[in-house]
């Protein structure tokens, strides 16, 4: 993310190191590491160290309350063959995987509509943008209750229509389930994708447009060629984004299922939670969050050659 | 950009428009339903659970009379506030050092930065348990403030350092020539010129806090000392009875502030938002 | 006798509590609790000037024992000259504060759940001794607190007891499914039988509700003696062999995927702690395995009682291999981190004197089973005789974990909700057999 910036400014700086005199430039180093300071120090005690810690714990039985010993790689090698941590990685993979292109469809229409002159647009924008304002926590609460298994009222809704008989397993149902989860993701995920996409559509020059009409393109045509084009860009780096803060998600899933039923809405953060603090494993709890690791680079990494790319 | 002039082309643009916000704003509406209702109507499945049939303010009551609900709507405050300050304080210092300064290892610095999203809470929950514990944090305000920056500085300094940059740098150098130093250019200059991305930065940082959960279920052990987000999932359920009014109630009036102090800043918080997606 | 001031009265609470406790009944119990301290000879503890006791225990489902227990610590507090706090965690809470005591300290009492005196035992000082001296005062311990509070022959608390479930049923839905003498309460049934009276319910719109998903109670209440009735067990007494994939087990867990269908309310696997009690509460089940908080929540109703009227309870069924309880004590322990152990300790001999105990005991009406054969015949279980089945519980306690030790195996088995889960498999898919392999695979792998 910040990376195109930096490029930018290593330019900038070696012009602005050229107008400035010698004396200046110690100033600068040592204010620049002063500056830097305050930020480091809280990111070096509480990211990095941790991070190594967690690594350290990894390699040991540590369980809550007994220091552990040295294991080598065997809470990993464990962790391979356990069910419950391949169903954990499957449904992380397809709870970031699977909602992107249901947020970035949704948020895409949220943005045509809202590139309109309407009435009221400030408000609407404000509260269209609620979902993802409000903590996750909470709305998700309301969503449990949504989704309950006696007091839904789309369960209601449809048995007053006498579309079904009983209440509906929302919850408790596999495929139900997931779909459950998946659908608060993308319901919470919406505004991001529609406010990034409305900028970025507001971004496209209007004479694109006017020569794509004088061309004579239709309005589809237009979109097409003209429109996808221009937000390719933002699509790419929100859907790179959302992918890497989906996989990290961690209290939508604990509100709504806690994992279950069965461990069939587990991601890497819930099953770790449960391991470590409930099981007390603390080890093998730091060992699945690790698994993490790969991925989010994965995906960081591409996030920031594209932006290179782009730039 | 279309513009509607038909009767046609508006009700495209509006029914859809209707839509969306049902959709994004339904949940909302729920909660403040059950939150008004009474506890006996809740339970009646023969009511229509749509709308309310006897407005109560039981569970509110029942909420600040009989829940540490102030607690939690105070220390997401304090939290949210200390945090965001002490991030953006940094973030100025980070942002201003990465955009105007050239000092041993700040090509690696900017990376480095970003790198940070590759460690997210549910990464680093386990280890971050212990060295809390090891520091005697658990259960302060100071557990969260201390470690809510972490989250909250990469993103906050990446975005002001891209608005120190839109500021002409002939302002900054004639300042210098003229004597004043680099601390001084950048509170009585920078700054200034800066409010924007500041306040984007801010209202961020704000939000951010304000949805922080994972950190703040593990640290936070007492019911006096939760945040809102955390005490209305653990504690509005004792033993084994959920309390779904005052928890609608909780979950809505615990989205209240930071819906309110973002409706001031909406502009901010989209050209914040959107930066990372389209200076890229 | 030390004279109640008014500061103490005004720390006791407006209302009465839950179940009609007034509050000069509370006074009377800190008057005398006060004066029994005062003539028993109260220990001279006299460096335990400025010190602060730390206790933390988990909320009590009876409001009134929670107030007593508060009101009792402030009273210890007064007679030592102690700074005391005491603190009530929700439990799922509990967890994570007795991990953050064990590392940073702050935590002098910590009531412990069963098998955390196993899970802890390196950090619990030895209660030996004050435990016995409980049992002998008590008349001897129950055998299942001798099965679940001992860790290796040593008490690493003191047991006080648990709160246990059973099966809560309505008596009017059972008599129309031809159930005899179920306005009496205590049937014996078997499963069989149970399953049976599921079908008849279900047909009439009020099946029965059980929890499959991932909750810290009423799930694993339900599950593990369901499973040890039908001749399975999660290891064998060596603590090594998996006797979890039974024919006999295999035969019972298909029983319970037809009874699913048949008899229960089938969202069950989406539900937690609560979902029965609001679906027995509402109306909507007929049946499910519970504390005792929905008969508790029914009293408090606004309907006349007729909820309340119209529950009753009885033991869970039987099974080929006999008849269970999910069981265990609970017990008060001391971190040996603590800087106050000596003063715990006093306070934990103070509250365990039946002139303080009883009264915290007697409050809950049955909720909290009881730890020393005295109280077994205690005029209390006649008060009312819908809670009367609850002493018999005890009887049939066995702890997760059986045959092995209650160890940290046997906790992560069950944070990993194995045999819950594995029921939950066999309802979703009807595949018992394929679920049981599943489970018994998880098990040797956390066995090994």
């Amino acid at each position: 993310m910040g990376t195109f910036g930096i490029r930018k400014k290593i330019t900038f700086k070696m012009n602005s190191g050229s107008i400035q005199s010698e004396n200046f430039l110690d100033r600068e180093s040592s204010l620049g590491v002063l500056l830097m300071l305050p930020g480091l120090i809280l990111l070096l005690v509480f990211l990095a160290y941790p991070f190594f810690l967690g690594i350290w714990l990894s390699l040991t039985d540590t369980r809550i309350g007994m220091p552990g010993e040295f294991i080598g790689l065997w809470n990993y090698t464990d962790l391979l063959e356990d069910d419950i941590f391949h169903q954990t990685a499957w449904n992380t993979m397809i709870y970031a995987v699977v909602t992107v292109p249901f947020k970035a469809l949704m948020g895409l229409g949220l943005a045509l509509i809202l590139n309109n002159k309407i009435r009221f647009s400030n408000p609407i924008r404000a509260f269209v943008m609620l979902p993802w304002i409000v903590p996750t926590a909470l709305s998700s609460l309301g969503w449990f209750m949504i989704f309950d298994p006696v007091f839904s009222p789309i369960s209601w809704l449809m048995i007053e229509m006498g579309l079904i008989e009983s209440n509906v397993n929302f919850l408790g149902d596999q495929i139900l389930a997931v779909t459950a989860i998946c659908w608060v993701n993308i319901w919470r995920g919406i505004p991001f994708f529609g406010i990034s996409i409305l900028a970025g559509l507001q971004a496209v020059p209007p004479e694109l447009h006017e020569q794509a009409a004088i061309d004579g393109a239709n309005k589809f045509q237009r979109f097409v060629n003209v429109t996808l084009p221009q937000i390719k860009g933002i699509l790419m780096i929100t859907s790179l984004l959302s992918i890497i803060w989906t996989f990290a998600d961690f209290q939508l899933i604990y509100v709504l299922t806690k994992g279950g039923p069965a461990n069939q809405t587990h991601i890497f953060g819930t099953y770790a939670y449960q391991i470590g603090l409930f099981g007390t494993e603390i080890g093998m709890a730091a060992a699945i969050t690790l698994y993490m690791f790969p991925i989010l680079a994965f995906f960081s990494i591409f996030l920031l050659r594209y932006m290179r790319k782009t730039a | 950009m279309m513009v509607g002039s038909d009767k046609q082309k508006t009700l495209q643009i509006y029914i859809p428009l209707v839509v969306y916000t049902l959709l994004l704003l339904f949940p909302f509406y729920w909660m403040g339903v059950v939150s008004f209702k009474p506890t006996s109507d809740i339970f009646d499945l023969d009511l229509n659970p749509f709308w309310v049939q006897r407005f109560t303010l039981e569970n509110y009551l029942y909420l600040f009379e009989n829940t540490e609900f102030a607690s939690w709507m105070w220390n997401t405050m304090v939290i949210s506030i200390v945090s965001t300050a002490l991030s953006i304080f940094c973030s100025i210092c980070i942002g201003y050092a990465l955009a105007r300064l050239k000092f041993p290892g700040s090509d690696f610095m900017g990376i480095g930065i970003f790198l940070v999203y590759l460690v997210p809470p549910t990464l680093l929950f386990i280890p971050m348990a212990q060295v809390i514990g090891t520091l005697n944090l658990f259960n302060t305000h100071w557990a969260l403030i201390l470690t809510y920056p972490t989250q909250l500085i990469p993103f906050a300094s990446w975005l002001l350092m891209g608005y120190f940059l839109t500021i002409p740098k002939e302002i900054e150098e004639s300042a210098l020539m003229d004597g004043c130093s680099r601390i001084q250019i950048l509170i009585r200059i920078v700054l200034p010129l800066s409010v924007p991305g500041i306040l984007s930065a801010t209202i961020f940082c704000f939000t951010l806090c304000w949805n922080e959960f994972l950190y703040a279920l593990i640290f936070m052990s007492s019911g006096d000392m939760k945040t809102i987000p955390v005490g209305t999932v653990s504690d509005l359920i004792k033993a084994d009875t959920l309390f779904w009014g005052s928890l609608m109630a909780s979950a809505l009036l615990g989205s209240v502030p930071v819906a309110f102090i973002y409706s001031f800043f909406v502009k901010y918080y989209v050209s914040g938002l959107t930066a990372s997606a389209v200076k890229g | 006798m030390e004279k109640v001031n008014d500061n103490q009265l005004k720390s006791i609470p407006e209302e009465t509590a839950e179940n009609g406790v007034t509050r000069r009944q509370i006074i009377k119990t800190g008057a005398a609790a006060g004066a029994v301290a005062l003539m028993g000879g109260f220990p001279n503890i006299s460096s335990a000037q400025n010190k602060t006791l730390n206790i933390v225990r988990g909320t009590y489902f009876i409001p009134g024992a929670q107030e007593i227990a508060k009101q009792q610590a402030a009273e210890f507090g007064k007679q030592a000259g102690v700074k005391v706090n005491a603190d009530f965690l929700n439990w799922t809470d509990l967890n994570t504060k007795i991990g953050a005591g064990i590392q940073a300290g702050g935590i002098d009492v910590i009531e412990l759940w069963p098998v955390q005196n196993h899970l802890y035992a390196n950090n619990l000082v030895d209660m030996t001794d004050e435990a016995e001296e409980v049992a002998a005062r008590g008349g001897g311990f129950e055998e299942y607190v001798l099965n679940s509070g001992l860790v290796n022959g040593r008490y690493l608390g003191i047991p006080h007891g648990n709160n246990a479930g059973t099966i809560a049923y309505r008596i009017s839905a059972f008599e129309k499914a031809g159930v005899k003498h179920a306005d009496k309460g205590g049937m014996d049934m078997t499963w069989d039988e149970y399953f049976a009276v599921a079908k008849e319910c279900k047909k009439m719109g009020m099946p029965f509700g059980q929890s499959l998903g991932h909750s810290l109670g009423d799930p694993i209440g339900f599950c593990y003696p369901y499973m040890w009735a039908s001749g399975a067990l999660e290891v064998g007494d060596d603590g090594k062999t998996i006797l979890f994939n039974t024919p006999t087990f295999e035969y019972a867990l298909n029983k319970f995927v037809q009874a699913w269908k048949d008899g229960y309310d089938e969202t069950g696997t989406s539900w937690d702690d609560s979902s029965n009690n609001r679906a027995y509460l509402s109306g909507k089940i007929s049946s499910t395995f519970n504390g005792a908080s929905i008969y508790y929540a029914s009293k408090r109703r606004d309907d006349g009682g007729e909820l309340m009227n119209d529950t009753h309870h009885m033991l869970m069924p039987k099974g080929t291999a006999g008849r269970y309880h999910e069981f265990g004590t609970q017990t008060m322990g001391i971190l040996n981190n603590s800087k106050n152990i000596d003063v715990a300790k006093e306070y934990l001999k103070w509250w365990f004197q039946p002139e303080n105990f009883d009264k915290w005991w007697r409050i809950q009406e049955g909720y909290q089973l009881h730890h020393v054969k005295n109280l077994a015949d205690d005029p209390m279980w006649q008060d009312d005789p819908k809670m009367g089945i609850f002493k018999e519980i005890p009887k049939y306690g066995r702890l997760r974990g059986f045959a092995g030790n209650p160890n940290e195996k046997a906790s992560l088995a069950a944070s990993k909700y194995i045999v819950v889960d594995t029921f939950a498999k066999a309802v979703q898919s009807g595949d018992a057999k394929d679920a049981l392999e599943w489970g018994e695979r998880q098990l040797k792998r956390i066995y090994r």
